[in-house]
Protein backbone atom coordinates (compact mmCIF):
# COMPACT_ATOMS: atom_id res chain seq x y z
CA UNK A 1 0.00 0.00 0.00
CA UNK A 2 2.71 2.00 -0.40
CA UNK A 3 1.50 3.39 -3.81
CA UNK A 4 -1.35 4.02 -2.36
CA UNK A 5 0.28 6.59 0.78
CA UNK A 6 2.47 8.11 -2.13
CA UNK A 7 -0.69 9.03 -4.14
CA UNK A 8 -2.50 9.94 -1.47
CA UNK A 9 0.51 12.72 -0.60
CA UNK A 10 0.97 13.88 -3.86
CA UNK A 11 -3.24 14.40 -4.00
CA UNK A 12 -2.32 16.06 0.04
CA UNK A 13 -0.26 18.29 -1.97
CA UNK A 14 -2.69 20.12 -3.74
CA UNK A 15 -5.41 20.46 -1.86
CA UNK A 16 -7.08 23.38 -0.10
CA UNK A 17 -5.92 23.70 3.70
CA UNK A 18 -9.44 23.65 5.07
CA UNK A 19 -10.89 20.14 4.47
CA UNK A 20 -7.65 18.26 3.39
CA UNK A 21 -7.47 15.75 6.18
CA UNK A 22 -11.39 15.18 6.23
CA UNK A 23 -11.10 14.85 2.25
CA UNK A 24 -7.90 12.40 2.05
CA UNK A 25 -9.41 9.81 4.61
CA UNK A 26 -12.43 9.86 2.16
CA UNK A 27 -10.11 9.08 -0.82
CA UNK A 28 -7.85 6.61 0.92
CA UNK A 29 -11.25 4.92 2.14
CA UNK A 30 -12.65 4.39 -1.50
CA UNK A 31 -9.55 4.05 -2.90
CA UNK A 32 -9.06 0.87 -0.17
CA UNK A 33 -12.72 0.10 -1.44
CA UNK A 34 -11.02 0.15 -4.89
CA UNK A 35 -8.08 -2.02 -4.78
CA UNK A 36 -10.40 -4.51 -2.66
CA UNK A 37 -13.41 -5.00 -4.91
CA UNK A 38 -10.58 -5.68 -7.85
CA UNK A 39 -8.65 -8.66 -5.58
CA UNK A 40 -12.20 -10.00 -4.90
CA UNK A 41 -13.06 -10.17 -8.37
CA UNK A 42 -9.76 -11.57 -8.82
CA UNK A 43 -9.29 -13.90 -5.95
CA UNK A 44 -5.98 -12.84 -5.45
CA UNK A 45 -4.27 -9.76 -4.06
CA UNK A 46 -3.13 -7.22 -6.25
CA UNK A 47 0.47 -6.68 -8.02
CA UNK A 48 2.13 -3.63 -7.58
CA UNK A 49 1.18 -2.90 -11.31
CA UNK A 50 -2.33 -3.57 -10.54
CA UNK A 51 -2.28 -1.22 -7.72
CA UNK A 52 -0.86 1.58 -9.76
CA UNK A 53 -2.92 1.09 -12.83
CA UNK A 54 -5.87 1.38 -10.55
CA UNK A 55 -3.81 4.76 -8.96
CA UNK A 56 -3.61 6.17 -12.76
CA UNK A 57 -7.04 5.47 -13.66
CA UNK A 58 -7.98 7.54 -10.77
CA UNK A 59 -6.52 10.37 -12.42
CA UNK A 60 -3.24 12.28 -11.67
CA UNK A 61 -2.88 13.91 -8.52
CA UNK A 62 -2.91 17.38 -9.64
CA UNK A 63 -6.02 17.25 -11.50
CA UNK A 64 -7.78 14.86 -8.63
CA UNK A 65 -6.92 17.54 -6.12
CA UNK A 66 -8.02 20.53 -8.52
CA UNK A 67 -11.73 18.88 -8.42
CA UNK A 68 -11.73 19.51 -4.89
CA UNK A 69 -11.48 23.10 -5.29
CA UNK A 70 -14.50 25.51 -4.51
CA UNK A 71 -13.73 27.75 -7.42
CA UNK A 72 -11.73 27.00 -10.72
CA UNK A 73 -11.93 30.16 -12.40
CA UNK A 74 -10.85 33.85 -11.70
CA UNK A 75 -13.68 35.11 -13.69
CA UNK A 76 -16.92 32.74 -13.92
CA UNK A 77 -19.48 32.57 -16.66
CA UNK A 78 -21.84 35.21 -15.27
CA UNK A 79 -19.42 38.05 -14.49
CA UNK A 80 -17.17 37.17 -17.95
CA UNK A 81 -19.76 39.04 -20.70
CA UNK A 82 -19.61 42.51 -18.13
CA UNK A 83 -15.83 42.19 -17.92
CA UNK A 84 -14.86 41.54 -21.41
CA UNK A 85 -17.34 44.88 -22.24
CA UNK A 86 -15.53 46.69 -19.41
CA UNK A 87 -12.29 45.91 -21.17
CA UNK A 88 -13.45 46.11 -24.56
CA UNK A 89 -14.82 49.95 -23.98
CA UNK A 90 -12.06 51.17 -21.43
CA UNK A 91 -9.14 50.35 -23.16
CA UNK A 92 -9.43 53.02 -26.14
CA UNK A 93 -9.80 55.29 -23.19
CA UNK A 94 -6.18 54.00 -21.89
CA UNK A 95 -4.80 54.84 -25.15
CA UNK A 96 -6.66 58.37 -25.21
CA UNK A 97 -5.22 59.01 -21.60
CA UNK A 98 -2.05 57.66 -22.51
CA UNK A 99 -1.58 59.09 -26.16
CA UNK A 100 -2.10 62.99 -24.26
CA UNK A 101 -0.69 62.62 -21.40
CA UNK A 102 2.43 61.93 -23.11
CA UNK A 103 2.00 63.90 -26.08
CA UNK A 104 1.97 67.30 -24.36
CA UNK A 105 4.88 66.25 -21.70
CA UNK A 106 6.39 65.56 -25.42
CA UNK A 107 5.61 68.92 -27.05
CA UNK A 108 6.19 70.87 -24.01
CA UNK A 109 9.77 69.47 -22.76
CA UNK A 110 11.34 68.57 -25.82
CA UNK A 111 14.14 71.11 -26.80
CA UNK A 112 14.80 69.75 -30.55
CA UNK A 113 13.15 68.16 -33.22
CA UNK A 114 15.96 65.09 -32.53
CA UNK A 115 14.78 65.01 -28.59
CA UNK A 116 11.29 64.92 -29.71
CA UNK A 117 11.80 61.98 -32.38
CA UNK A 118 13.53 60.14 -28.94
CA UNK A 119 10.75 60.86 -26.97
CA UNK A 120 7.85 59.93 -29.42
CA UNK A 121 9.77 56.34 -29.48
CA UNK A 122 10.43 55.58 -25.66
CA UNK A 123 6.46 56.92 -25.54
CA UNK A 124 5.29 53.91 -27.90
CA UNK A 125 7.61 51.80 -26.38
CA UNK A 126 6.27 51.65 -22.79
CA UNK A 127 2.74 51.40 -24.35
CA UNK A 128 2.76 47.56 -24.12
CA UNK A 129 3.76 47.91 -20.39
CA UNK A 130 0.68 50.18 -19.33
CA UNK A 131 -1.70 48.08 -21.62
CA UNK A 132 -0.31 44.98 -19.44
CA UNK A 133 -0.56 46.37 -16.16
CA UNK A 134 -4.09 48.02 -17.45
CA UNK A 135 -5.29 44.52 -18.31
CA UNK A 136 -3.43 43.08 -15.04
CA UNK A 137 -5.27 45.47 -12.60
CA UNK A 138 -8.76 44.93 -14.49
CA UNK A 139 -8.50 41.44 -14.55
CA UNK A 140 -8.00 41.34 -10.82
CA UNK A 141 -10.66 43.41 -9.98
CA UNK A 142 -12.80 41.52 -11.69
CA UNK A 143 -11.17 38.27 -10.03
CA UNK A 144 -11.25 39.76 -6.84
CA UNK A 145 -14.83 40.48 -6.96
CA UNK A 146 -15.80 37.54 -8.51
CA UNK A 147 -14.36 35.73 -5.31
CA UNK A 148 -15.61 37.74 -2.78
CA UNK A 149 -19.37 38.52 -4.34
CA UNK A 150 -22.64 37.31 -2.74
CA UNK A 151 -20.03 37.25 0.69
CA UNK A 152 -17.66 40.20 0.74
CA UNK A 153 -20.08 42.37 -2.07
CA UNK A 154 -23.57 42.08 -2.88
CA UNK A 155 -23.90 39.73 -5.91
CA UNK A 156 -24.14 41.24 -9.24
CA UNK A 157 -27.80 42.01 -10.63
CA UNK A 158 -28.06 43.20 -14.19
CA UNK A 159 -29.70 46.09 -14.37
CA UNK A 160 -33.51 46.32 -15.46
CA UNK A 161 -34.20 47.13 -18.94
CA UNK A 162 -36.72 48.07 -21.74
CA UNK A 163 -36.41 46.84 -25.52
CA UNK A 164 -38.21 50.25 -25.46
CA UNK A 165 -34.87 51.61 -24.54
CA UNK A 166 -32.83 51.14 -27.24
CA UNK A 167 -31.63 53.06 -29.83
CA UNK A 168 -33.56 53.38 -33.04
CA UNK A 169 -32.54 51.60 -36.11
CA UNK A 170 -29.57 52.45 -37.76
CA UNK A 171 -29.94 53.65 -41.52
CA UNK A 172 -27.85 50.80 -43.72
CA UNK A 173 -26.87 52.99 -45.94
CA UNK A 174 -25.35 55.46 -42.78
CA UNK A 175 -21.85 54.36 -41.88
CA UNK A 176 -22.00 52.74 -38.79
CA UNK A 177 -19.93 54.61 -35.98
CA UNK A 178 -17.43 53.14 -34.73
CA UNK A 179 -15.93 53.40 -31.10
CA UNK A 180 -12.27 53.21 -31.75
CA UNK A 181 -12.41 55.67 -34.75
CA UNK A 182 -14.43 58.04 -32.31
CA UNK A 183 -11.52 58.02 -30.19
CA UNK A 184 -9.06 57.92 -32.63
CA UNK A 185 -10.60 60.85 -34.33
CA UNK A 186 -10.72 62.82 -30.52
CA UNK A 187 -7.00 61.70 -30.08
CA UNK A 188 -6.00 63.58 -33.41
CA UNK A 189 -8.12 66.62 -32.65
CA UNK A 190 -6.31 66.49 -29.27
CA UNK A 191 -2.98 66.39 -30.32
CA UNK A 192 -3.61 69.12 -32.84
CA UNK A 193 -4.69 71.51 -30.31
CA UNK A 194 -1.54 70.78 -28.04
CA UNK A 195 0.57 70.96 -31.08
CA UNK A 196 -0.85 74.29 -32.14
CA UNK A 197 -0.13 75.44 -28.29
CA UNK A 198 3.86 74.29 -28.90
CA UNK A 199 4.25 76.13 -32.09
CA UNK A 200 4.75 79.62 -30.75
CA UNK A 201 7.54 78.60 -28.73
CA UNK A 202 8.65 75.69 -30.70
CA UNK A 203 8.43 76.97 -34.60
CA UNK A 204 10.19 73.79 -35.86
CA UNK A 205 6.88 71.97 -34.90
CA UNK A 206 5.97 73.97 -37.70
CA UNK A 207 8.03 72.31 -40.97
CA UNK A 208 10.84 70.67 -38.92
CA UNK A 209 14.20 71.47 -40.55
CA UNK A 210 12.29 73.07 -43.58
CA UNK A 211 11.31 75.85 -41.14
CA UNK A 212 15.03 77.06 -42.06
CA UNK A 213 14.50 77.65 -45.95
CA UNK A 214 11.03 79.90 -44.62
CA UNK A 215 13.44 81.59 -42.70
CA UNK A 216 15.61 82.40 -45.93
CA UNK A 217 12.59 83.10 -48.59
CA UNK A 218 11.61 87.20 -48.98
CA UNK A 219 8.33 86.35 -47.66
CA UNK A 220 6.63 86.64 -43.90
CA UNK A 221 3.73 85.62 -42.36
CA UNK A 222 1.49 88.77 -41.72
CA UNK A 223 0.32 89.70 -38.33
CA UNK A 224 -3.21 88.88 -38.86
CA UNK A 225 -1.67 85.71 -38.05
CA UNK A 226 -1.80 86.30 -33.93
CA UNK A 227 -5.27 87.17 -34.33
CA UNK A 228 -6.49 84.18 -35.98
CA UNK A 229 -4.38 81.83 -34.23
CA UNK A 230 -6.15 82.66 -31.31
CA UNK A 231 -9.95 81.84 -33.22
CA UNK A 232 -8.36 79.16 -35.13
CA UNK A 233 -7.81 77.22 -31.58
CA UNK A 234 -10.41 79.00 -29.76
CA UNK A 235 -13.35 76.54 -32.52
CA UNK A 236 -10.88 73.41 -32.45
CA UNK A 237 -10.83 73.38 -28.52
CA UNK A 238 -14.68 73.66 -28.99
CA UNK A 239 -14.21 70.77 -31.20
CA UNK A 240 -12.80 68.34 -28.32
CA UNK A 241 -16.21 68.43 -25.68
CA UNK A 242 -18.71 67.93 -28.70
CA UNK A 243 -16.74 64.55 -30.04
CA UNK A 244 -15.88 63.29 -26.62
CA UNK A 245 -19.75 63.74 -25.71
CA UNK A 246 -20.19 62.02 -29.20
CA UNK A 247 -18.62 58.96 -27.38
CA UNK A 248 -21.06 58.45 -24.69
CA UNK A 249 -23.49 55.86 -25.11
CA UNK A 250 -26.36 57.68 -23.19
CA UNK A 251 -25.60 60.48 -25.71
CA UNK A 252 -25.91 58.15 -29.17
CA UNK A 253 -29.14 59.21 -30.37
CA UNK A 254 -27.58 62.87 -30.10
CA UNK A 255 -24.90 61.55 -32.30
CA UNK A 256 -25.84 62.91 -35.86
CA UNK A 257 -26.68 66.64 -34.40
CA UNK A 258 -22.93 66.69 -32.66
CA UNK A 259 -21.31 65.44 -35.97
CA UNK A 260 -23.22 68.27 -37.83
CA UNK A 261 -22.13 71.07 -34.85
CA UNK A 262 -18.64 69.89 -35.35
CA UNK A 263 -18.72 70.40 -38.55
CA UNK A 264 -20.64 73.78 -38.34
CA UNK A 265 -17.05 74.69 -35.86
CA UNK A 266 -15.34 73.54 -39.16
CA UNK A 267 -17.26 75.28 -41.49
CA UNK A 268 -16.39 78.57 -39.01
CA UNK A 269 -12.92 78.16 -39.71
CA UNK A 270 -13.15 78.13 -42.99
CA UNK A 271 -14.91 81.31 -43.16
CA UNK A 272 -12.10 82.71 -40.99
CA UNK A 273 -9.67 81.63 -43.26
CA UNK A 274 -11.73 83.23 -46.60
CA UNK A 275 -11.88 86.40 -44.82
CA UNK A 276 -8.04 86.80 -44.36
CA UNK A 277 -7.01 86.91 -47.45
CA UNK A 278 -3.23 87.88 -47.21
CA UNK A 279 -1.75 84.97 -45.75
CA UNK A 280 2.00 86.17 -46.49
CA UNK A 281 3.62 89.62 -46.53
CA UNK A 282 6.96 90.73 -48.58
CA UNK A 283 9.87 90.71 -46.61
CA UNK A 284 12.41 93.79 -45.99
CA UNK A 285 13.72 93.81 -49.33
CA UNK A 286 11.97 92.27 -52.28
CA UNK A 287 11.78 92.08 -55.48
CA UNK A 288 9.17 93.34 -58.22
CA UNK A 289 9.22 89.42 -59.29
CA UNK A 290 8.22 88.31 -55.82
CA UNK A 291 5.88 90.61 -54.79
CA UNK A 292 4.21 89.43 -57.86
CA UNK A 293 4.70 85.73 -56.89
CA UNK A 294 3.33 86.94 -53.33
CA UNK A 295 0.13 87.94 -54.64
CA UNK A 296 -0.42 85.14 -56.76
CA UNK A 297 0.40 83.14 -53.28
CA UNK A 298 -2.35 84.84 -51.42
CA UNK A 299 -4.85 84.99 -53.76
CA UNK A 300 -4.44 80.95 -54.42
CA UNK A 301 -4.76 79.93 -51.32
CA UNK A 302 -8.05 82.70 -50.68
CA UNK A 303 -9.44 80.97 -53.81
CA UNK A 304 -8.14 77.43 -51.99
CA UNK A 305 -10.17 78.13 -49.16
CA UNK A 306 -13.18 79.85 -51.12
CA UNK A 307 -13.33 76.33 -53.19
CA UNK A 308 -12.78 74.44 -49.49
CA UNK A 309 -16.20 76.66 -47.99
CA UNK A 310 -18.66 75.74 -50.92
CA UNK A 311 -18.13 72.01 -50.74
CA UNK A 312 -18.25 72.34 -46.98
CA UNK A 313 -21.46 74.06 -47.52
CA UNK A 314 -23.18 72.04 -49.42
CA UNK A 315 -21.72 68.97 -47.26
CA UNK A 316 -23.26 70.60 -43.95
CA UNK A 317 -26.42 71.56 -45.65
CA UNK A 318 -27.03 68.02 -47.62
CA UNK A 319 -25.99 66.05 -44.17
CA UNK A 320 -28.45 68.47 -42.02
CA UNK A 321 -31.34 67.35 -44.32
CA UNK A 322 -30.25 63.67 -44.13
CA UNK A 323 -30.52 64.36 -40.08
CA UNK A 324 -33.79 65.95 -40.33
CA UNK A 325 -35.22 63.28 -42.40
CA UNK A 326 -33.56 60.77 -40.70
CA UNK A 327 -35.19 62.27 -37.02
CA UNK A 328 -38.76 62.15 -39.04
CA UNK A 329 -38.60 58.49 -40.28
CA UNK A 330 -37.34 57.20 -36.53
CA UNK A 331 -40.70 59.39 -35.43
CA UNK A 332 -42.93 57.60 -38.10
CA UNK A 333 -41.71 54.50 -37.45
CA UNK A 334 -41.88 54.97 -33.62
CA UNK A 335 -45.54 56.45 -33.92
CA UNK A 336 -46.00 52.95 -36.41
CA UNK A 337 -44.55 50.88 -33.61
CA UNK A 338 -46.55 52.26 -30.67
CA UNK B 1 -1.71 13.96 -24.59
CA UNK B 2 -4.51 14.46 -22.15
CA UNK B 3 -5.96 10.76 -20.53
CA UNK B 4 -8.90 10.10 -21.73
CA UNK B 5 -11.41 9.63 -18.52
CA UNK B 6 -14.36 7.17 -18.16
CA UNK B 7 -16.52 9.98 -18.31
CA UNK B 8 -15.16 10.73 -21.76
CA UNK B 9 -15.24 7.30 -22.59
CA UNK B 10 -16.68 6.08 -25.99
CA UNK B 11 -19.75 4.03 -25.35
CA UNK B 12 -22.10 2.69 -28.12
CA UNK B 13 -23.43 5.76 -28.72
CA UNK B 14 -19.87 7.66 -29.88
CA UNK B 15 -17.57 6.90 -32.66
CA UNK B 16 -14.57 6.75 -33.66
CA UNK B 17 -11.96 9.69 -32.46
CA UNK B 18 -10.81 9.97 -36.13
CA UNK B 19 -14.02 10.68 -37.30
CA UNK B 20 -14.50 14.29 -38.63
CA UNK B 21 -16.59 15.20 -35.73
CA UNK B 22 -16.16 13.34 -32.92
CA UNK B 23 -14.14 15.63 -30.62
CA UNK B 24 -17.74 17.60 -30.89
CA UNK B 25 -19.77 15.08 -30.36
CA UNK B 26 -17.68 14.09 -27.21
CA UNK B 27 -17.70 17.89 -25.96
CA UNK B 28 -21.78 17.96 -26.27
CA UNK B 29 -22.21 14.75 -24.87
CA UNK B 30 -20.15 15.23 -21.80
CA UNK B 31 -22.13 18.14 -21.55
CA UNK B 32 -25.55 16.14 -21.51
CA UNK B 33 -24.38 13.79 -18.96
CA UNK B 34 -23.37 16.31 -16.66
CA UNK B 35 -26.77 17.14 -15.80
CA UNK B 36 -27.90 13.62 -15.70
CA UNK B 37 -25.19 12.42 -13.69
CA UNK B 38 -26.34 14.53 -10.83
CA UNK B 39 -29.67 13.57 -11.15
CA UNK B 40 -28.62 10.06 -10.94
CA UNK B 41 -26.31 10.52 -7.78
CA UNK B 42 -28.99 11.95 -6.30
CA UNK B 43 -31.58 9.16 -7.09
CA UNK B 44 -29.44 6.85 -6.14
CA UNK B 45 -28.77 8.14 -2.51
CA UNK B 46 -32.50 7.33 -1.66
CA UNK B 47 -30.50 4.98 -0.06
CA UNK B 48 -27.34 5.71 2.39
CA UNK B 49 -23.90 5.10 0.05
CA UNK B 50 -20.43 5.67 0.57
CA UNK B 51 -18.13 6.84 -2.63
CA UNK B 52 -17.08 3.28 -3.58
CA UNK B 53 -20.75 1.31 -3.19
CA UNK B 54 -22.14 4.22 -5.08
CA UNK B 55 -20.14 4.51 -8.12
CA UNK B 56 -20.29 0.58 -8.07
CA UNK B 57 -24.24 0.63 -7.91
CA UNK B 58 -24.52 3.21 -10.51
CA UNK B 59 -22.38 1.46 -12.44
CA UNK B 60 -24.39 -1.72 -12.68
CA UNK B 61 -27.11 0.03 -13.97
CA UNK B 62 -24.95 1.09 -16.68
CA UNK B 63 -23.79 4.76 -15.68
CA UNK B 64 -20.35 4.71 -15.50
CA UNK B 65 -18.75 7.50 -13.54
CA UNK B 66 -14.88 8.50 -13.12
CA UNK B 67 -14.12 8.26 -9.44
CA UNK B 68 -12.39 11.96 -9.67
CA UNK B 69 -15.38 12.85 -10.65
CA UNK B 70 -17.99 11.40 -8.36
CA UNK B 71 -16.01 11.93 -5.06
CA UNK B 72 -15.63 16.05 -5.22
CA UNK B 73 -19.27 15.47 -6.33
CA UNK B 74 -20.64 14.05 -3.68
CA UNK B 75 -18.88 16.88 -1.63
CA UNK B 76 -20.55 19.41 -3.34
CA UNK B 77 -24.20 18.41 -2.92
CA UNK B 78 -23.27 18.09 0.34
CA UNK B 79 -21.72 21.87 0.43
CA UNK B 80 -25.12 22.48 -1.70
CA UNK B 81 -27.62 21.18 1.47
CA UNK B 82 -28.81 18.54 -1.06
CA UNK B 83 -26.65 15.44 0.61
CA UNK B 84 -25.81 14.43 4.35
CA UNK B 85 -22.81 12.71 5.48
CA UNK B 86 -22.08 10.37 8.21
CA UNK B 87 -18.11 9.09 9.33
CA UNK B 88 -18.97 5.47 10.40
CA UNK B 89 -17.22 2.29 10.53
CA UNK B 90 -17.88 -1.16 7.92
CA UNK B 91 -15.37 -3.93 7.69
CA UNK B 92 -13.36 -2.45 9.84
CA UNK B 93 -12.80 0.73 8.30
CA UNK B 94 -13.81 4.42 8.17
CA UNK B 95 -16.40 5.49 5.45
CA UNK B 96 -18.29 8.27 4.76
CA UNK B 97 -21.87 7.86 3.84
CA UNK B 98 -23.85 9.93 2.34
CA UNK B 99 -27.51 9.93 1.25
CA UNK B 100 -30.21 12.61 0.74
CA UNK B 101 -31.22 15.15 2.85
CA UNK B 102 -34.67 16.36 3.28
CA UNK B 103 -33.89 19.34 0.88
CA UNK B 104 -32.19 16.96 -1.85
CA UNK B 105 -35.57 15.20 -1.48
CA UNK B 106 -37.48 18.18 -2.84
CA UNK B 107 -35.16 19.36 -5.39
CA UNK B 108 -34.70 15.57 -6.54
CA UNK B 109 -38.58 15.67 -7.16
CA UNK B 110 -38.62 18.83 -8.92
CA UNK B 111 -35.65 17.51 -10.88
CA UNK B 112 -37.27 14.72 -12.02
CA UNK B 113 -40.16 16.31 -12.72
CA UNK B 114 -38.51 18.49 -15.10
CA UNK B 115 -35.80 15.21 -16.36
CA UNK B 116 -39.65 13.92 -17.71
CA UNK B 117 -40.75 17.05 -19.00
CA UNK B 118 -37.86 17.00 -21.10
CA UNK B 119 -38.01 13.48 -22.19
CA UNK B 120 -41.52 13.72 -23.43
CA UNK B 121 -40.84 16.88 -25.18
CA UNK B 122 -38.18 15.02 -26.64
CA UNK B 123 -39.78 11.57 -27.51
CA UNK B 124 -42.82 13.84 -29.58
CA UNK B 125 -40.27 15.61 -31.20
CA UNK B 126 -37.73 12.64 -31.98
CA UNK B 127 -40.78 10.29 -33.20
CA UNK B 128 -42.39 13.38 -35.15
CA UNK B 129 -39.27 13.44 -37.00
CA UNK B 130 -39.15 9.80 -37.71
Amino acid sequence: MELLKRYLQAVAEHLPARGRQDTLAELKANLESEIEGREEELGRNLTEAEVAAVLEAHGMPVLVASRYGSQHFLIGPSLFPVYWYTLKRSFPLVVLAYTVVQMVDIFFNSGSGAELGHRIGTAIGHFPAVALTFWGIMTLGFAVFEYGQGSFFPRMTLPKWSVRDLPPLERTEKKKHSFASGIADLIVSILMVVWLLAVPNHPYLILGPGMKVLHDTPFALTPEWHVIYWQFLGLLIAMLPLKAAMLLPSLRHARGWLQLAVKALGFLILVIMVQVRTFFVSGSSISAQNLHSLQGINNGITLGFKLALAISAVNFLWELWQEISAGQHRRAHYAAVL
Amino acid sequence: MEQRTKDEAPTNSSFDPDTPGAELFDSLRLELRRGCLVLAVLAQLHQEHYGYTLRKSLSETGLEIEESTLYPLLRRLETQGLLTSQWREEEKRNKRFYRLSAHGHRILDLLLAEWNRINDSLNKIVQKER
